[in-house]
């Protein structure tokens, strides 16, 4: 800005624009990582959620007892990691979700999720980042 | 038009299993493939009726005058006309196209129904709780409300069940209002 200091600009990203642009399996209600589209699908109450990865934070997985739980933290305000409030928001007066946790008897499959999600998530800040140096 | 309406491989409430759904005048009923109880429903008590896209295809989510809610997913898109006019025609109420927010986006406005809690993204619903699926909710932190799913039918329907969301809710939130007391 005219200050010499940089602001973070939010820029707008889109999952899908049509609903036919789901991944098939959705119809099974489970978690879906579509690479394609930078989205991880959830199942809310049976039906299919779009969360783009830039809304993702990070993703871990646990175990207890014969259970597994997938614990999605999403990017919000006033979570202080880092420099404070760092990341731009479009509205920080908005309603946030701010973690979903699923639970499954199949922890191999978690461990299989967090991976692709972590990775999908490495990749995009690459990009971003790539993207940024060019601009520069 | 036909006096019975028949559709195949539709899913009530999250069904594992598809059945057969059939609508006439006085109202519908549904019965799993294999065979079981039938589920049946009066038309009178039908207060109205929404259209969207779910998991196995097209759903349609019956809004009853007892706030209780029904939903039957699996649908084409091409029966949509056909059932609107059967609604229209035989229950009095319209089909509303209500379309999902797509955008990927975590943000947007908590909304307090009769019957469940939506979450709204640039005035599209993203999805959908009913108040029925919450064993518990609590003031996790600041401005952090954790809401709670017990072995509700919908909340643990899939091979991943989920077990808790939590909200970021700016300014002055009362437990009340994260109840839906207000409403």
């Amino acid at each position: 800005d005219q200050n010499g200091v940089e602001i973070k600009k939010f820029k707008r990203f889109e999952s899908y624009k049509r609903d036919n642009q789901f991944p098939p399996k959705v119809r099974d209600m489970g978690i879906v990582v579509d690479q394609k589209n930078a989205t991880v699908v959830l199942p809310v109450m049976g039906r299919p959620v779009p969360f783009h990865i830039n809304t993702i934070k990070n993703a871990s997985k646990s175990d207890e007892g014969e259970w597994s739980f997938l614990r999605i933290n999403f990017l919000s305000p006033g979570q202080g990691v880092g420099r404070k409030d760092d990341q731009p928001f479009e509205d920080a007066s908005a309603h946030f979700v701010r973690s979903l946790t699923f639970r499954s008897t199949d922890g191999d499959r978690y461990t299989e999720i967090a991976n692709q999600i972590s990775n999908l998530k490495r990749e995009s800040v690459k990009k971003e980042q790539e993207k940024k140096d060019m601009e520069d | 038009m036909a006096a019975i309406e028949n559709f195949d491989n539709i899913y009530l409430d999250l069904s594992k299993e598809g059945g057969k759904c059939r609508f006439a005048e006085s109202g519908l009923g549904w019965k799993p493939t294999t065979g079981g109880e039938p589920f049946t429903l009066q038309g009178s008590d039908i207060s109205g009726a929404q259209w969207s896209r779910a998991a196995k295809g097209y759903e349609i989510k019956i809004l009853l005058r007892n706030s209780n809610i029904v939903q039957l997913d699996g649908f084409q898109q091409e029966d949509f006309e056909r059932l609107t006019k059967l609604f229209k025609n035989w229950y009095s109420a319209t089909l509303e196209n209500k379309e999902h927010s797509l955008r990927g986006w975590n943000w947007g406005k908590a909304e307090f129904g009769k019957a469940e809690l939506t979450f709204n993204v640039q005035n599209r619903p993203a999805f959908e709780i009913p108040y029925s699926e919450i064993s518990n909710t609590n003031l996790a932190g600041r401005n952090e409300i954790a809401v709670e799913f017990g072995k509700g039918k919908k909340a643990s329907a899939g091979k991943d069940q989920m077990v808790e969301m939590r909200f970021y809710i700016p300014g002055t939130t009362t437990r009340k209002e994260a109840e839906g007391g207000d409403a």
